[in-house]
């Protein structure tokens, strides 16, 4: 019983490191106004949705990435006249990435990150203080 | 189970402690790992009560009847072979934006409470066992 916990707690490590990987490729992207095939569209940010439960076990213990979604939100013009991906005005769209929303996000990640290996090192505790009853 | 050796004395109270914990910390540990969950709310069972329904059960042994059976509570069920929790929501911070009402501090708080509760009864059983131990091998 106590052995479950554990994958309670380590679905939610999961899901933050996923969060994470997101987050670091907003950063790594928040230049990128070009696709992989080097066309003019410029990155747009994403973001990891949770949703409780734990499909890769089919328990309602848990958390798991419901889905990575893609922020509509309006990209930041630029004036770059020389850029030859200017528009009429001159401006330049840039993916619309804030770093400094992504560093919180990030902080917020690594400390629930902590947050469960601390309840995992509690029931890895539990788990030996119930075998000791024995031996 | 042996007859007035594990099923007397502290050993029952001790045993209903640890299946209440460890069914607790299933909550705490599930709580702690959607913190970051839109529209997820923490939830608890009441401690207190647990702690009224087994101090009955004591009183009840000492004023004679001698068995150890904790009445059922709407939130924890006893069974024979363990404890079933009814949990609620517990509520106790304002609503974030993502309809969550986490509150980490008050998380981490009983998920450490409860694992002292889990050691020190496992830790007591233990040494009720060794008593039984001694006493079987008539050696100190």
């Amino acid at each position: 019983m106590l052995y479950n916990l554990l994958d309670v707690s380590t679905s939610a490590l999961v899901a933050q490191r996923t969060r994470l990987n997101v987050i670091a490729a907003n950063i790594a992207s928040q230049k990128a106004i070009l696709n992989a095939n080097g066309e003019y569209e410029p990155y747009r940010r994403r973001f990891a949705v949770f949703a409780p439960g734990d499909p890769a076990r089919g328990t309602a213990d848990g958390v798991h990435v419901a889905s990575i979604e893609v922020d509509r939100g309006p990209l930041r013009p630029v004036y770059e006249p020389g850029s030859p991906f200017a528009d009429a005005d001159g401006y330049v769209s840039y993916p619309n990435v804030d770093p400094v929303i992504e560093m919180m996000n990030a902080m917020e990640a690594a400390r629930s990150y902590e947050a469960n290996i601390t309840a995992i090192e509690a029931t890895k505790s539990m788990i030996t203080a119930a075998l000791q009853i024995l031996a | 189970m042996i007859e007035g050796v594990t099923n007397s004395d502290a050993v029952p109270v001790l045993e209903r402690m640890l299946q209440f914990a460890g069914a607790r910390h299933r909550l705490i540990v599930n709580n702690i790992a959607n913190l970051d969950t839109p529209g997820f709310r923490p939830v608890d069972v009441s401690v207190g009560a647990f702690q009224e329904q087994i101090a009955r059960a004591i009183d009840a042994r000492r004023a004679g009847l001698g068995r150890f059976e904790p009445a059922d509570s709407n939130q924890v069920e006893f069974s024979p072979t363990g404890v079933r929790l009814h949990p609620v929501p517990v509520g106790a911070n304002i609503l974030f934006h993502d309809q969550n009402d986490r509150d980490l501090e008050r998380s981490m708080q009983d998920l450490v409470e409860n694992f002292l509760t889990f050691r020190l009864a496992a830790d007591l059983l233990r040494s009720r066992f060794d008593l039984i131990n001694t006493a079987i091998r008539e050696r100190v």
